[in-house]
């Protein structure tokens, strides 16, 4: 059992280093490598919804459509 | 009075357009144009995602606030990055003990080994991200701020230089170190 296990974890570990290999990238440059790194990178969503409450308690309500186009009429 | 909810944000707008012209929506559009960059400026600067969050979070607030004193000399994007970027600063100033790299530390890249020209090789893409941040951990704050601001296609070195007010040239001189600085590093954290 125990060597079934270890077996299946070499499995595991080849399959993760050919993907790996499969995942090589150049970059031809450190803004190239950073706008990838940015495309990949989102702003997480608690962001938008801290920021409606927060505008909220500084200005009077704003109109709820500029909102709904972030949370999809969802402005409470 | 005409209605922005549709409309990209402008981004050279007149001062008159910029002032009481802009509805609600407007900051919408400048949130859904200028939020992905921002936070990536703040998560980069900062190195830390829930840091950034909230850096993320208070640039808007203010550029909320300030969205009347916006006079249409920059655009839109240089206009919040200065705000991101002198945040992120202040931010900086307070965390003490952080370490600071002096010239004599930048003239160590100039030695480096690392050509500019080479291309920087990844294995992996998971990791990816830790290992750009240990490697901008390890340059200087202007090297990494000129190094985030050349990766935004937006910006031009005019941009750059009014940013981080120095000239054009400047900005291009330092980039070839920061660059090779950049690669150096990275090649390191493999």
């Amino acid at each position: 059992m125990k060597q079934q296990s270890k077996f299946s974890a070499e499995q595991n570990s080849e399959t993760e280093h050919q993907a790996q290999s499969q995942q090589q990238r150049e970059f031809a440059s450190p803004e190239e490598l950073l706008r990838f790194d940015a495309a990949q990178t989102s702003v997480p969503s608690a962001v938008a919804e801290r920021l409606q409450r927060s505008t909220e308690t500084i200005s009077p309500p704003p109109n709820p459509s500029w909102w709904r186009r972030f949370f999809g009429g969802t402005n409470s | 009075m005409r209605t922005l909810v549709n409309q990209p944000l402008p981004e050279r707008e007149t001062a008159d357009e910029a002032g009481n012209g802009l509805e609600p929506s407007a900051f919408a559009d400048l949130y859904t144009e200028h939020s992905r960059p921002v936070y990536y400026l703040a998560l980069r600067l900062l190195g830390d995602p829930e840091k950034a969050q909230d850096a993320t979070h208070d640039v808007f607030l203010k550029a909320f606030r300030k969205m009347d004193q916006f006079r249409g000399e920059a655009s839109w994007r240089t206009w919040i990055y200065r705000i991101a970027i002198n945040h992120c600063r202040n931010l900086q100033l307070s965390w003490h003990g952080r370490h600071v790299f002096s010239n004599a530390d930048e003239m160590v890249w100039e030695n480096a080994a690392a050509q500019t020209d080479s291309p920087l090789r990844v294995l992996e893409t998971k990791e990816l991200g830790l290992r750009i941040q240990k490697t901008l951990d390890g340059l200087s704050d202007e090297y990494r701020l000129l190094l985030l601001l050349v990766a935004d296609q937006e910006l031009s070195y005019e941009q750059i230089a009014a940013l981080t007010e120095q000239s054009s040239d400047s900005v291009r001189g330092k980039l070839h170190r920061a660059r090779k600085a950049f690669a150096v590093l990275f090649e390191k954290t493999a």
